[in-house]
């Protein structure tokens, strides 16, 4: 058989794949409890909480991601390559595993101080927060320092020997240069966030009004046949996905480095 | 004045020691060493970007070797030049100034004065990738002068350049130099492009200097075996002392039976006799003699008969290679193309060389 062929048929059974499984949820809608769904308040809940806690997880995994990323890719020192494959825990580690971890935390002394004198986690708000930070870290992380890696410590090095600090070289050069490959690095990340339930379920539960996000309120609508609902919700998903996607690929422009 | 002493290097498989270089202020020094001998390293650890083993840099009066490189007034061009993609030429251009938050105005005639030197003032509007490779050179070189630095680093800034541009840009380096006087040291495996453009050259090899020394100098006066190999000296040749005319300020050394005439002054040695010493001659500075003309008074002492075994066109010159009748010595003989052709020369022609004394140098 045609060697090209093979290779692009493969490719396109995927495409058709994920097409066909989104085509599919067509089916159901626009019946009664389809509109109903949609305007129902515990729907729209969710997709605010979903946003909400998607975007403030994802703002801590770049505070704290972005300088690990920088340092991961332009120092060496001790311990970097543990710490490095450390970055995949939330990737090998079940979600519903990494939320239980969470559940035993806090039920350590430490844990219990923590929620005495500060945040309460558990079945909160924040503990939605805290899951999708702790599933998206990682990868964030790695993501940034791919592209990071990809500017040359060259551009810095000059930077600096024309008197810039290692503040204003990184603001000024690095950041500049690799923004469009950190943008979506955080925009992929937004989005996985967004999606995560088991980690989410596990230490925040799903309380409709309270902690119940999008990727959880699928869930439970599916537990209780409301199969409209999930839909719904399924689309919100869907949509949000590919609203990603494009705009990730618009950042695609980049600068020429040669 | 800059005073590097002492430098160690240990870096992976590379190691480094004890660099030792004087550049005077305004001079165009050049480390010189092989590919591969860590010479870049050797530029990182001047500008502060890795911290040496050991050693001290003096800029000026300044010790900087425990300042962070931005307070060094260290420029550096590195071989890819490193140009910011994200910024215009003139952004490029005055990123030290701004870096540094130098009074701009202070700047501006110097600025300019560069900008015209380098002929770069149709392209300031430009980003680095619509530059072509020749004018990239030229605006990574002004925008590390821009802020004035006490050093100007050059990290082979010849290297990947077609001839033409090449030529262009080792002129402009030289008219660069003469015009504004930057102290700069520059790193490069090519000879011709230091002997060309530097002052003094430093001559690093593994890891260690063989010479320094004025360009003529270590040119026809190499000081060890390995500094002639790396010059690419062919023309060394085991030879033995002889015998001393002390009243001529001579001496004679056989190289396989056959005898040469040297002053006396063009070596470090002391010449024992019987000492088993090295003598070296640059190819273009072996002279083959033209039938009934007169040879001068100073070529008369070393007078070699033989046949020639090969000759290649090497475009811009000719190298021929020539073996003594007696002795079997082998000589590599570079000459211009006009002499190759009034001379006839042509595999298996018996003619004779003369070896200027001054021209020969000894090494242990």
């Amino acid at each position: 058989m045609n060697f090209r062929y093979t290779m692009i048929g493969a490719a396109l059974c995927i495409f058709i794949f994920y097409l066909g499984l989104i085509l599919s949820l067509f089916y159901f809608v626009g019946g009664k409890g389809f509109w109903e769904a949609l305007a129902n308040p515990y729907t729209l809940f969710s997709i605010r909480l979903s946003l909400i806690a998607a975007t403030i997880a994802t703002c801590f995994a770049v505070i704290i991601g972005l300088p690990s990323a920088y340092a991961l890719s332009r120092f060496e020192f001790p311990g970097k390559r543990i710490l490095d494959t450390f970055l995949e825990i939330p990737i090998i580690m079940s979600p519903i595993a990494l939320g239980a971890s969470f559940l035993v935390f806090f039920n350590t002394p430490l844990g219990e101080f923590i929620q005495n004198k500060g945040i309460f986690f558990v079945f909160e708000v924040p503990g939605i927060i805290l899951a999708q930070f702790a599933s998206i870290a990682g990868l964030a992380t790695r993501l940034m320092k791919a592209s990071l890696d990809e500017i040359s410590p060259r551009y810095e090095a000059v930077a600096r020997s024309l008197g810039s600090s290692p503040w204003k070289a990184f603001c000024g050069i690095t950041l500049p240069l690799s923004f469009k490959g950190l943008l979506a690095s955080v925009v992929l990340s937004w989005a996985k966030a967004v999606g995560e339930f088991g980690a989410t379920v596990t230490l925040a539960g799903a309380m409709p009004g309270k902690t119940e996000t999008v990727p959880i309120a699928v869930f439970t609508a599916i537990a209780s046949a409301k199969i409209e609902k999930a839909i719904v919700l399924i689309l919100i998903l869907v949509a949000f996905g590919l609203l990603t996607l494009y705009a990730i690929r618009l950042t695609g422009k980049r600068y020429r480095y040669d | 004045m800059i005073n590097i002493q002492g430098l160690t290097i240990l870096f992976d498989s590379f190691k480094i020691t004890d660099l030792n270089i004087d550049i005077e202020e305004g001079e165009f020094h050049f480390l010189l060493g092989p590919t591969g001998s860590g010479k870049t390293l050797i530029l990182e650890s001047i500008m502060g970007l890795r911290k040496p083993h050991k050693g001290r840099i003096w800029i000026g009066e300044k010790e900087v070797q425990n300042l962070p490189p931005e307070q060094r007034e260290i420029s550096y061009v590195p071989q890819d030049l490193a140009l910011f993609p994200h910024l215009r030429v003139k952004e490029n251009i005055l990123y030290g100034i701004r870096a540094r938050n130098l009074n701009l105005k202070l700047y501006e005639k110097y600025i300019d004065d560069l900008i015209e030197v380098m002929r770069i003032g149709h392209l300031l509007e430009r980003y680095p990738a619509n530059l072509s490779g020749g004018e990239k050179k030229r605006v990574a070189l002004l925008r590390a002068l821009g802020p004035k630095p006490k050093l100007l680093l050059l990290d082979e800034p010849l290297s990947g350049l077609d001839l033409s541009i090449k030529t262009e840009i080792q002129h402009l380096l030289k008219t660069l130099h003469s015009s504004f006087r930057p102290t700069t040291l520059c790193v490069t495996h090519d000879f011709e492009e230091a002997y060309f453009l530097g002052d003094g050259i430093t001559i690093c090899i593994d890891g260690r200097v063989e010479q320094v020394g004025r360009r003529n100098d270590v040119f026809r006066r190499p000081k060890s075996r390995k500094v002639a190999q790396f010059l690419g000296a062919t023309n060394l040749y085991k030879a033995k002392v002889l015998g001393r005319e002390d009243s001529l300020q001579r001496v004679i050394l056989g190289v396989n039976g056959l005898q040469f005439y040297i002053p006396k002054s063009l070596s470090q040695e002391t010449f024992e006799l019987g000492t088993e010493v090295h003598l070296f001659i640059r190819p273009e500075e072996v002279m083959i003699i033209r039938e009934g003309k007169p040879v001068k008074d100073s070529l008369k002492q070393n007078i070699f008969e033989g046949k020639i075994l090969d000759t290649i066109d090497r475009g811009r010159y000719h190298m021929v290679y020539f073996e003594t009748t007696e002795g079997k010595i082998r000589f590599e003989i570079s000459i211009p193309n006009y002499a190759f052709r009034n001379l006839h020369l042509s595999i298996g022609k018996t003619v004779r060389v003369a070896l200027r004394e001054e021209s020969l140098w000894v090494i242990p």
